[in-house]
């Protein structure tokens, strides 16, 4: 068929079906109603809120962000409300939308992981969970959980042990064998992998001679991360079966056009939301337009689908 | 309500330098239906250049005057060049587009019980001041009966924005670093010398300035009982509360600038 009007955009992410593949991406767009006035939230793929923990967090002391070329840093800390406010206060709002609410989650500890994801699973309105083992493991002395295999394994199974819902494992980029990591979470239940999430990175102030985030480092989002995302992707998707979320530096269609070519089920879309509040919305009527002009009637058939230069 | 319009395209109408590094851009904004009919004193905008890569985030500036023009709006900014973001702004010609997102942020308290309205303004600080005080003015009812306004700048020649603070308010009291004109020395020593004759009850304060003079201010007011509201800047990313990067601390831990804010009691923040 040339030309088809409406192709079919729906994906499916570990069972659970979205209605097109643009996410939110998690600290980026708050818990959906800091842009609810921007845009239709029930356009979106999916909502992938700010991460939550056990407790209340209060962040990290500012100055929090600072743009760089082609992107920006932020050590804002994980700062959040903690699961119970973030269940009575955040979810009725959300519930509002038809769209799939997913909660980022994380811990200090294992069981603090598995105790969040545990009082998530009850909860109406709350259709999947991203386990985001980048956070520094207090308990092993400030390695990141995703940075070692065995870690990552364990904690996506404890997780998936109390839990129903689909989990998708978000990986951090700052390690040396990303594939590696992928296949361990796999191999520990998840049921999809996102990535990626920020690169460390760090920026001095000359005159001051002093770093610009109080935090010392930051983790680099935006355009200048786009090339490693998309690398580890396409080495991701090489290795594991599951479905892949592609994440980093996602401005517009055309990245996120590059994403599925190389194999990623959906998008996430994170910086870009700060830059232009309708950014998820321009990207998805993109990905329809480049569908529609390369006569592809399901985005199915777009993704993975990169050629042999 | 979703705002179809919250991202706009501004046009600039104007764009000059009024003072060395201080820049007047007046923004027309094309929508009568914009969010903008409801802007208040206090409240900023997020600034981005059209079609360029860099700045690559927005830019956060006050509101210095808004009215409405020809089916929509002409947005005033008063902002000083610090920085390359501010810099690229102040090269960007009449007929040049950018994105303006806004009204953002909670914006001043303004309660119409206080008969006295004390202004103090640090540098650039004065915009939402002038745009507090032309609100004054064209509110007829609720109008204090004084409106006293302490502008504080380096040297006498990088007074900016004083002409309608003149017109409106009862009194206006300059000080400069060096001397240059008015009291030689902190606008924050030539407010904290009048302080004594102001009614607490019915006064109030409204400040925004550089943080050292906020800082200053709120030790002047420590163990007083005059409400001060102060405005408060902070880097943003988003400007819409999402993002948690314009953290400022208060006495029950962070709050965001760009949501909470930017306006907040001077006794709530935590200046260290
Ligand atoms: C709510 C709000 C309202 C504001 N209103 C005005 C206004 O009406 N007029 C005006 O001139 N400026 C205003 N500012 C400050 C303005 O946003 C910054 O000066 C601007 O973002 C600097 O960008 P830059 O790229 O030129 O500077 P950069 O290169 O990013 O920085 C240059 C210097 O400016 C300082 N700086 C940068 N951003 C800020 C900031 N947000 N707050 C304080 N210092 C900063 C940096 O520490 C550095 O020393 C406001 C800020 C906020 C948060
Ligand atoms: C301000 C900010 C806060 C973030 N907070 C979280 C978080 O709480 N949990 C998480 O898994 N990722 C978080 N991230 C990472 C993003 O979800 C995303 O993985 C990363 O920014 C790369 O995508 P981007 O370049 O499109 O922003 C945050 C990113 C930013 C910029
Ligand atoms: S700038 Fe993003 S929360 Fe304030």
């Amino acid at each position: 068929m040339k030309n088809p009007r409406n192709p079919k955009l729906q994906v499916d992410i570990g069972g659970l079906a979205l209605k097109n593949p643009v996410m939110t991406a998690s600290g980026t767009f708050g818990y959906g109603e800091e842009y609810s006035r921007y845009i239709d939230l029930n356009r979106l793929g999916a909502i992938i809120v700010k991460g939550v923990s056990l407790e209340r967090r209060e962040g990290n002391p500012p100055q929090r962000i600072m743009e760089t070329p082609c992107g920006m840093l932020n050590s804002i800390g994980l700062e959040n409300v903690g699961v119970r406010s973030f269940i009575d206060d955040k979810i009725p709002f959300l519930k509002k939308f038809n769209v799939p609410v997913i909660v980022n989650i994380f811990g200090e500890t294992a069981p603090e992981y598995r105790k969040v994801a545990e009082i998530l699973s009850d909860v109406e309105g709350v259709h999947g969970l991203e386990v985001n083992i980048s956070c520094p493991n207090v308990e092993k002395g400030g390695v990141a959980f995703g940075a070692d295999p065995d870690m990552a394994y364990e904690i996506t199974r404890d997780v998936k042990s109390v839990t129903d819902l689909p989990v998708i494992v978000k990986l951090t980029p700052n390690i040396t064998d990303i594939a590696e990591i992928a296949e361990s979470v796999e191999s520990g239940g998840a049921d999809a992998i996102s990535l990626i999430n920020t690169l460390k990175g760090m920026s001095v102030d000359i005159e001051k001679r002093v770093p610009h985030l109080k935090n010392i480092t930051g983790g680099l989002s935006g355009p200048a991360v786009k090339p490693v995302a998309l690398r580890m992707v396409w080495e991701v998707v090489n290795r594991v079966s599951v479905p892949v979320i592609g994440v980093g530096g996602i401005m517009d269609a055309a990245d996120a056009v590059e994403f599925l070519i190389v194999g990623a089920r959906a998008v996430q879309v994170g910086t870009a939301n700060f830059v232009n509040p309708r950014a998820t919305m321009d990207i998805l009527e993109g990905i329809e337009d480049y569908l529609i002009d390369h006569d592809i009637s399901d985005i199915n058939e777009l993704i993975g689908m990169l050629k042999k230069g | 309500m979703l705002h179809k319009n919250s991202m706009m395209s501004g046009r600039i109408i104007s764009n000059r330098e009024i003072a060395k590094d201080h820049f007047l851009m007046s923004l027309k904004v094309s929508s009568a239906e914009s969010s903008f009919q409801e802007a208040s004193p206090g409240q900023f905008v997020m600034l981005r250049v059209k079609g360029r890569k860099f700045p690559f985030l927005g830019r956060p500036l006050s509101i210095y005057s808004i009215y409405p023009d020809d089916g929509g709006f002409i947005v005033e900014l008063l902002y000083r060049v610090v920085g390359e973001g501010t810099y690229v702004i102040s090269r960007l010609k009449p007929d040049e587009e950018m994105y303006i997102m806004g009204p953002l942020g909670r914006g001043f308290d303004i309660s119409p019980d206080h008969s006295c309205v004390i202004l103090i303004a640090g540098g650039i600080g004065i915009a939402p001041l002038s745009f507090l005080c032309e609100h004054y003015r064209r509110c007829a009812a609720g109008r204090p009966q004084k409106i006293i306004c302490y502008a504080g700048v380096q040297r006498s020649n990088l007074l900016v924005g004083l002409e309608r603070m003149e017109e409106i308010c009862s009194g206006v009291r300059i000080s400069t670093d060096d001397g240059s004109r008015g009291y030689h020395g902190l606008v924050t020593e030539l407010f904290k010398n009048d302080l004594s004759s102001y009614g607490h009850r019915d006064s109030i304060i409204y400040a925004c300035g550089p943080s050292a003079m906020l800082k200053g201010l709120a030790g002047i007011l420590k163990d007083q009982s005059v409400s001060c509201q102060v405005s408060v800047e902070e880097r943003m990313a988003c400007g819409v509360g999402a993002c948690l990067g314009c953290a400022v601390r208060v006495k029950s831990g962070y709050k965001r600038v760009c949501r909470d804010g930017p306006v907040f009691d001077i006794h709530e923040i935590v200046w260290d």
